[in-house]
């Protein structure tokens, strides 16, 4: 469970973002965090990926704190999918997916080339290994990136926005698809498309100026804003 | 056409009547008698000494050379050297002499002893034979414009000892022979032997007027532990002379009838061209393939720092922008010149140095631009998957960076293979002073230049073609995000 308390956080051109916040984030597979933009939902996400430094208040992921946590247990712990996504343009998607348990795990690469195909296998794309992120469409490549953190088995995978490059069609197909996913990972997906949080999550919260307005089932925090 | 009536009138004089006499047999039954007499020359001062059309050593030296070895009762080897260390490698115990047409100067005999002099030239005034200014001798030259070769010592001599002529510096004797031919000038000084040979090769209408402005008397130094060797040489050197020997090799190089038929003075087969040539080219690339090597090893920490513009006021920045502006604001030419001569190294080191150094300069700001341009994204999606700042330099931005500078860095390429033709200047034997110093030989300016440019442009044009087709790649792989 991530559990956010007391949390400010101001930029240094002295905005506020976010006001108090205090929330948990249960280990369930996915769970949406909705609200306009400039409520403070991707501030909160950057926080929780300790991108950026809260000024006061503390987050604590399974009970350990994340101020105090090695660089490289986060990221084993937090993985992220960013709104840009930013897959590597020079290397292939099998490639992608193998680069950082390479470098960070120190697993053989025959190993990781194995697991990489049958995640990919499983993740419904087997037929992208080879292919460069400029040559797969935005689904494919929204796919891919998730494949890529899953390659560290984290306990839990932040999503910034995950449909904001989607048309309504395949955003729905997404939402299915990760719903189908049988990962150990829980997915936390920070959007402003409430169509999709619906399709995808079960629980959710609703952020308005820097503030939680709602949490709960996800139909009930939806409904109050649709 | 050709200057039948000027055959050189060489300043050979009698300098060793009273030696005359003396069998130079007698010298030659010393200790040293089996041992081979080393001699050292240059091998590129025709026609005193060059390489023939079979690529062996010729000139009047060499003969001279031999004549000594025969008469001392030596076998007889010469050894080709730079003139720049000639004296120094006589003092190291390298040869046993130089003949090699070297003048006797007063700071030269405070380091050797030079034998009776064997032959006398000097500074010549040449004019056009058409000679519309009536120049007769170099006193009817004020105002007319005079040409010397840039650094000779012939042109601090007019300017001093003549300050009323104009005096114009050309890069070579090639050039000063077209702009004569054109009358672009009015005349030219040079040495008198190899002025007088020169227009007889090129077969060009010129001709010396007026006494030497002044001598030259040209020896052969001894080392001044080795007194029984130059009184052996000296004894040679008068026997040589009083029996016509010394008239004969003469005549062998500068008499007219002799020149420019038998091929001896320095006709060059095309074959022993291209050898040059390509060996010169092959320097060239040694030299651009080093400086490339080094500019680019320099430019990745430099072109790292230079991404730091916050870090203004951190030193590393503020050290790496004024190196890479000034190597960038100032002249190559002056930057080689100033590690060649300020910083003494010798003109090999000088031109990998520099050019690599200057290289680094525009490689380290193309670099620069390339890590500009990944997208910092990049950066963030390697932090977030866990890998240290090392490996996202190593695996994510950079790999992407370079394929971005790949483009630009082949023009810096390019260029810096064109920028070697500089390093001739510092009397490195490349492509471009094995082109001039044939041209000195079968005054064809146009045909071996245009050679080197297209040597050049064999080299140069696939790589600036390959710049052009993976630009056209980098852009549809996406990288660079804008």
């Amino acid at each position: 469970m991530i559990k956010v308390e007391t949390l400010n956080f101001s930029y240094t051109d002295g905005t506020q973002a976010l006001f108090d916040i205090n929330c948990e984030f249960p280990s369930e597979h996915i769970f949406a965090v909705m609200g306009d933009s400039g409520s403070g939902k991707t501030t909160l996400l950057n926080c929780i990926a300790r991108f950026l430094m809260p000024q006061t208040g503390k987050i604590t992921i399974d009970d350990q704190d994340t101020s105090g946590m090695a660089e490289i247990d986060l990221r084993n712990k937090v993985g992220v999918v960013f709104q840009r996504l930013h897959l590597f343009p020079h290397l292939n998607i099998l490639q992608n997916m193998m680069l950082a348990p390479t470098l960070v795990q120190n697993r053989p690469v025959k190993e990781l080339r194995k697991e990489a195909s049958e995640m990919l296998e499983r993740l419904g794309i087997p037929e992208l290994a080879e292919s460069y992120p400029s040559q797969v469409s935005g689904g494919q490549a929204q796919r891919a990136a998730i494949a890529r953190g899953l390659m560290l088995k984290p306990s839990y995978m932040l999503l910034d926005e995950p449909t904001s490059a989607l048309d309504a069609r395949t955003s729905e197909e997404f939402a299915l698809w990760l719903k189908e996913l049988r990962e150990d990972t829980s997915f936390i997906a920070v959007t402003h498309d409430l169509l999709f949080a619906r399709a995808a999550a079960r629980h959710g919260m609703y952020m308005e100026q820097g503030k939680i307005a709602s949490q709960g089932v996800i139909e009930d925090v939806t409904a109050a804003h649709c | 056409m050709k200057p039948e009536n000027y055959v050189i009138r060489l300043c050979l004089l009698l300098m060793f009547l009273f030696m005359a006499s003396v069998s130079p047999s007698g010298a030659g039954e010393n200790a040293e008698n089996g041992k081979p007499l080393k001699t050292a020359l240059t091998g590129k001062f025709p026609p005193f000494s060059f390489y023939d059309n079979k690529g062996e050593l010729a000139g009047f030296d060499v003969d001279m050379s031999r004549e000594i070895a025969k008469r001392i009762g030596r076998k007889s080897e010469i050894i080709a050297t730079e003139w720049d260390g000639i004296l120094a490698g006589l003092l190291a115990g390298k040869y046993d002499a130089i003949v090699g047409s070297m003048a006797i100067t007063p700071e030269r005999q405070q380091q050797v002893n030079f034998t009776a002099p064997y032959y006398y030239s000097g500074a010549q005034l040449f004019v056009h034979r058409d000679n519309p200014k009536r120049l007769y001798s170099i006193d009817d030259c004020a105002k007319a414009r005079i040409a010397v070769v840039l650094g000779e010592t012939y042109q601090h001599f007019l300017e001093t000892n003549y300050p009323e002529v104009e005096v114009v510096t050309l890069k070579s004797g090639a050039e000063i022979f077209e702009m004569l031919s054109q009358k672009r000038i009015d005349g030219f000084v040079t040495d008198k032997l190899v002025g007088s040979w020169q227009i007889q090769k090129a077969g060009r209408d010129f001709v010396a007027v007026g006494d030497l402005l002044y001598k030259e008397s040209i020896a052969i130094p001894v080392r001044k532990d080795n007194p029984e060797l130059l009184e052996a040489i000296n004894d040679a050197l008068a026997g040589i002379e009083s029996d016509g020997t010394l008239k004969k090799i003469h005549d062998k190089y500068f008499s007219l009838s002799s020149g420019r038929k038998t091929g001896n003075s320095g006709e060059l087969s095309n074959s022993i061209i291209a050898e040059k040539l390509l060996a010169g080219f092959g320097i060239t690339l040694i030299i651009a393939v080093a400086s490339i090597a080094l500019g680019f090893i320099l430019s990745i920490p430099c072109g790292v720092i230079l991404t730091y513009p916050k870090a203004m006021a951190s030193l590393p920045y503020m050290v790496v922008r004024t190196i890479v502006d000034f190597l960038r604001g100032t002249p190559v030419l002056i930057q080689l010149l100033f590690v060649w001569m300020g910083m003494g190294l010798t003109p090999f080191k000088a031109a990998i140095l520099t050019l690599g150094i200057n290289s680094m300069a525009y490689m380290s700001e193309v670099i620069r631009a390339g890590l500009m341009s990944v997208d910092p994204g990049q950066a963030l999606a390697a932090q977030a998957l866990g890998l240290t700042k090392l490996q996202r330099f190593r695996h994510v931005i950079w790999p992407q960076a370079f394929r971005i500078a790949i483009p630009p860095l082949m023009n810096s390429v390019v260029a810096l293979i064109k920028d070697t033709a500089l390093v001739a200047v510092i009397s490195i034997p490349e492509v471009i002073r094995e082109a001039q110093s044939i041209i000195s030989i079968t005054f064809e300016p146009g045909k071996y230049y245009m050679v080197v440019a297209v040597m050049f442009f064999v080299v140069t044009f696939p790589l600036m073609k390959m710049a052009g087709l993976l630009e056209k790649r980098i852009k549809q792989k996406g990288f660079a995000h804008d």
